[in-house]
């Protein structure tokens, strides 16, 4: 060796000084880690240990006044298969077995199943979506086929939860009752009821600090910084889902037959304002139509002829004219500032009173009163629309309430014509709904009553708080006004000449104001229509208030309010008036009633006798015939519908049991 | 009578030392790995329950490879090389891919990593060449046999790839330097390595100017004390242009090779070890992606304090913030359970055991028990320093186990080996010349 040991133990010492350099290294970083950082780095871990959790809150359910389910928050369950956890015996068992049960569960193949699962295990799939948005009772049937029954480590089963909301009505109502959707920032925030109702519906999160202990384990640290989380109340809205269904499906039907672009419905209660149905529909591009806006609430447009009942109201109470003043409608063309205001009726109708003008929804008519009473001082017309709260916000608590508009002298929306435009009803811009508490008012007597939705928040079946109705205006107008506008109103239905009497029926009586009303009335080509009808029934004592607005019905079709949302009017109040007895003044009820009394007697006297041979049941009501033979034993085939016409075995024949007998209906 | 001179001779106190490492060593796997609803019982199949069986099989290795004649670790050296290489090479064809490295054999649920094992073999072999009465490690032939037998095992181990397991044949060097290998060749391999990382983080010219600028001066020196002296040698300035033409190579194939032959995780590992981003924005995204293990781990340990927070206590080892905790992140449960006491314990602990280890291979008479010993405590050495170096944040981010610490048989069985053969050959040592 060439080495001298000198120079052996130099290298030696070379070597263990860099050792012992590299070890001073790491033992200096050590104590700058644990002593010098040590409490940021305490704090570091703290923080990452130590979170606060929130408790969610159940939500509230929404319910109809009569105590239906409008929305309420159920829990769904997805399904997912680890298909690697299992082991091969177990898989290869049950494989089978579990395809045939999805596929009979989920109503798909089951071999194209067995396919999928083995493929999603060869792939290692570890998160396979078996099913979503299972319902508990699906979910625990689901839960125990075989290999999930074995649970999530040897089944593999991953089961997701999670709430969703349901709405039990569908579609109807949709907007008024509200959803969740996302908005364009990525919230998922509500719309309709579930928005106002949120603070009542939401309850309030609960919270609790937990430590990290092990890998998914957290242990709550302590009690002081708990919050309970309190669930959210139920809250009753004031909807009737019998009357909803009904205005839901008739502007339905109405919007469909006249390809309208959108409408409206709203029923209210006049003592009360609670809004016992409230529907919007819009036309999608396919032609089918949805809950798309809330227009009722949030669509101000000008109003046309159901505005001159404020104007006609406005002028009784100013006490100028009465309702038999009389006009000259100058056959159906009169001029101001160069513009013309027409009737519909081409040549006018010469010289009326001022009920027949509105009777006949005479625009020259009712302007020319206007004109000639108030053009010298505008502001006390306009004061006296303001006095009786025409047209101001209501303070919904569905939000989104489109604010109306009147024109006031010297404002910028006051023209030299505005008084007379508005007469009836362009210029102005008001809500559906705002028009309605105006009609309410009048078949209230005078007194406006605040639109509604709510009536009750409960929590359990405990009273949180209880809403009355709340009064806006106790008397807009004198009874005396109140009483010729009703008169009015009714006339319009009735008389022969009235704009509304296509809605007449002799069985119940309906009072309101037709308006059809021109749109984009700028640019001819673009012309169309809002037809619109309100009103209240029955016409004396009135019950229900009720508008219903149609935009832009097809032109081709028709476009008039009498024939466009009257029908929906007329619907709304023909099933609301048979379908209630307090309001039952139908005369034909009883001739009904008395048939059936001959039917039921006829069935009964058969009934009670005792039989040894087969009855004679021709004549009879079918149902009472099937009743009666069923009960003597007998075997009963049934062809066609209604009273009995013939039966195959003939009476006086001897019963046996178990014949078979055949009743031919006709 | 042969195993009666066995218990008397072999060095206890590294047995101690042993015993205190994988004793402690398995108490912090159980803290890492036992689930809380599972402390108090005992589970076979996990983590912890595992280590204990590889524990108790190594104490069947202990008894037989002490039982083994001392003679045949130097006689079937190598052989046990060649089987080691070829076990290294089957890894390209029936070796098990995990986490993207074939560094395992699969049998059944079980694994086996031959790399453990092959540094025993590549010692063994590196000593009994070093020590064979032919090898002049002054001679050029001899240096670089010497080096292929290192050479080898590093490159098909940095093939599959595990860089770590490679870093820790640099411990050989080590060796070589001790016995007799000129400093010039580790100061070579050293400042090259050196050569690269400043290129990286300072650029080509200012590293180039610095190295230029100390040739310079290392000449001038060299000139002045040559004059004082009575006899003058010529000095030679071939060799520093020819490094300084090898140091200019390095540097301008630096941005190559960092681009073309590293990963991009590798990469991003220099960059956050070497601060090579500017834009604080992104260095912070670094740190919380890249940098997450680090983070964690400094944040468990630093958490420790003192005294730690107790066994089983510590909350970022029970909440698993740590990733890879039970095996290369071991050293951060040390840290935050026992605190500062307690990693100051297991350092004082390894360092003690190396010198130990150092001390017994110096009192060797046999060429090739000493050199084997040092190929031990440079093998502990390494493993200790990167892998607590990496934990701390000293050193970029390595995948390598804590020797008796990390979870794994394969781990465990390699280090025993590579122990105890040393300390039969210790025991052994007073029969050497009579059995020659």
């Amino acid at each position: 060796m060439a080495v001298t040991d000198k120079s052996i133990v130099n290298r030696l010492y070379v070597v263990a000084g860099c050792m012992f350099l590299l070890a001073m290294a790491v033992f200096v970083k050590l104590i700058v880690i644990q002593t010098v950082d040590g409490a940021k780095y305490r704090e570091l871990a703290e923080q990452r240990t130590v979170k606060n959790f929130t408790i969610q809150p159940n939500k509230g359910n929404l319910y109809s006044d009569d105590g239906s389910l409008l929305a309420t928050s159920v829990t769904r369950y997805d399904v997912h298969f680890d298909a690697v956890t299992s082991s091969n015996a177990n898989f290869e068992k049950h494989v089978k077995a579990l395809s045939d049960s999805l596929g009979k569960m989920l109503g798909k193949n089951s071999a194209g199943l067995q396919q999928r699962l083995r493929k999603a295990r060869r792939n290692k799939n570890r998160y396979y979506l078996i099913a979503r948005n299972l319902s508990y009772s699906e979910y625990m049937r689901l839960k125990n086929f075989p290999l999930f029954n074995l649970g999530a480590y040897k089944g593999g089963v991953i089961t997701e939860q999670r709430t969703v909301r349901e709405y039990p009505l569908g579609s109807i109502a949709k907007r008024s009752i509200g959803y969740y959707r996302m908005t364009s920032d990525g919230v998922v925030k509500p719309v309709g009821l579930e928005q106002s109702c949120a603070a009542y519906l939401d309850g309030e999160v609960g919270h609790r600090w937990k430590q990290k202990i092990a890998k998914g384990l957290w242990k709550p640290i302590n009690d002081n910084n708990e919050v309970e989380p309190r669930d959210g109340y139920d809250v009753i809205s004031t909807i009737d889902i019998g009357i909803q269904d009904i205005a839901h499906h008739a502007l339905l039907e109405q919007l469909e037959k006249y390809k309208a672009d959108h409408g409206s419905v709203v029923v209210m209660e006049v003592a009360t304002g609670e809004i016992k149905a409230i529907s919007n529909l819009g036309r999608s591009s396919d032609g089918s139509y949805y809950e798309k806006k809330n227009y009722a609430v949030g669509e101000a447009h000008e109003p046309g002829s159901t505005f001159k009942l404020m104007a006609v109201t406005a002028a009784l109470e100013e006490k100028v004219v009465d309702t038999s003043y009389m006009v000259d409608t100058e056959k159906g063309v009169i001029k101001y500032y160069g513009k013309s205001v027409r009737d519909s009726h081409h040549g006018g109708y010469g010289k009326i009173s001022l009920a027949e003008a509105f009777q006949v929804s005479s625009n020259t008519g009712i302007v020319k009163t206007i004109h000639e009473k108030f053009s010298d001082d505008p502001k006390r017309f306009v004061n006296r629309l303001d006095a009786m709260n025409v047209a101001q916000p209501l303070g919904l608590s569905i939000k989104g309430e489109g604010t109306p508009r009147i024109p006031h002298p010297g404002d910028k929306y006051w023209s030299g014509i505005a008084l007379e435009w508005m007469a009836f009803g362009y210029g102005v811009k008001i809500t559906p709904l705002q028009t309605l508490t105006f009609y309410n008012a009048i078949a209230n007597n005078g007194e406006m009553v605040k639109p509604r939705l709510i009536k009750e928040v409960k929590e359990w079946n405990k009273s949180v708080s209880k809403f009355d109705k709340e009064v806006i205006n106790p008397k807009i107008c004198s009874q005396e006004t109140v009483d010729k506008v009703k008169q009015l109103l009714k006339d319009v239905v009735e008389k022969d000449h009235g704009t509304g009497h296509r809605l007449y029926s002799p069985n119940f009586s309906m009072a309101g104001k037709t308006g059809t009303c021109q749109k984009d009335y700028r640019d001819k080509s673009k012309l169309n229509y809002i037809s619109s009808f309100a009103g209240f029934f029955p016409a004396d004592n009135p019950k229900y208030s009720c508008i219903v607005v149609i935009h832009e019905p097809d032109k081709s079709i028709g476009y008039y309010g009498a024939d466009v949302s009257g029908p929906v009017f007329k619907k709304v109040a023909q099933k609301i008036y048979t379908s209630s007895p307090l309001i039952d003044t139908i005369d034909d009820l009883n001739k009904v009633n008395e048939e059936t009394l001959a039917n039921y007697e006829d069935y009964y006297k058969k009934a009670q006798t005792e039989y040894k041979t087969i009855p004679n049941v021709k004549g009879m009501v079918g149902m009472d015939a099937i009743s009666i033979l069923e009960n003597l034993g007998l075997q009963v085939e049934v062809k066609g519908n209604g009273k009995v016409a013939n039966q195959s075995v003939q009476a006086g024949e001897m019963i046996q049991s178990n014949k078979k007998i055949v009743l031919t209906l006709s | 009578m042969a195993k009666n001179t066995v218990v008397k001779k072999i060095d206890w106190l590294s047995i101690v030392f042993y015993m205190l490492l994988v004793g402690i060593g398995w108490l912090n796997i159980y803290s890492a790995s036992v689930p809380v609803e599972e402390i108090g019982a005992f589970n076979i199949n996990n983590l912890y329950g595992k280590q204990l069986i590889f524990i108790g099989l190594s104490v069947v290795l202990i008894l037989f490879i002490l039982a083994i004649e001392a003679k045949f670790y130097e006689r079937f050296a190598s052989i046990i090389y060649i089987v080691a290489m070829l076990s290294l090479i089957g890894l390209f064809i029936f070796g098990k891919n995990v986490n993207g490295a074939r560094a395992w054999y699969g049998i059944g649920s079980f694994t086996l990593q031959p790399s453990e094992f092959a540094k025993t073999a590549t010692a063994l072999a590196f000593a009994k060449y070093i020590s064979d009465i032919q090898t002049h490690i002054k001679n050029f032939q001899d240096q670089l046999k010497a080096i292929l037998i290192i050479a080898i095992p590093s490159i098909l181990i940095l093939l599959q790839p595990d860089p770590g397991s490679t870093l820790v044949y640099s411990a050989f060097l080590f060796v070589l330097y001790r016995e007799g290998l000129p400093g010039l060749y580790i100061f070579f391999l050293i400042s090259l390595a050196f050569v690269f990382i400043a290129t990286l983080k300072f650029g080509i010219p200012i590293t180039l100017a610095v190295i230029g600028t100390g040739i310079v001066i290392y000449y001038l020196i060299k000139r002045t004390r040559n004059q004082k002296k009575a006899h003058k040698k010529k000095i030679k300035i071939l060799p520093m242009i020819l490094y300084f033409v090898t140091c200019i190579a390095v540097s301008g194939a630096t941005s190559y090779i960092y681009d073309n032959v590293f990963k991009q995780h590798h990469r991003d590992r220099f960059v956050l070890w070497l601060r090579l981003e500017n834009d604080p924005v992104k260095m912070q995204e670094l740190k919380r992606d890249i940098g997450y293990n680090i983070n964690q781990s400094e944040t468990a340990i630093g958490s420790g304090g003192l005294m730690g927070k107790g066994f089983l206590q510590g909350t970022r080892t029970r909440g698993n913030y740590v990733p890879e905790q039970h095996t290369d992140y071991i050293f951060t449960t040390v840290g935050e359970e026992w605190g500062f006491a307690g990693t100051l314990f297991v350092v004082l602990l390894f360092t003690a055991l190396l010198l130990r280890l150092l001390f017994l291979a110096e009192r060797q008479r046999s060429q090739f028990s000493r050199v084997y010993g040092y190929s031990v405590a440079g093998i502990f050495f390494i493993h200790f320093m990167v892998n607590i170096g990496m934990v701390i944040g000293l050193l970029p981010t390595i995948g390598i186990p804590l020797p008796f610490f990390s979870y794994g048989g394969s781990g465990l069985w390699g280090f025993t080996i590579l122990l105890f053969i040393f300390l039969k050959l210790d025991a052994n040592r007073g029969n050497d010349w009579m059995e020659a």
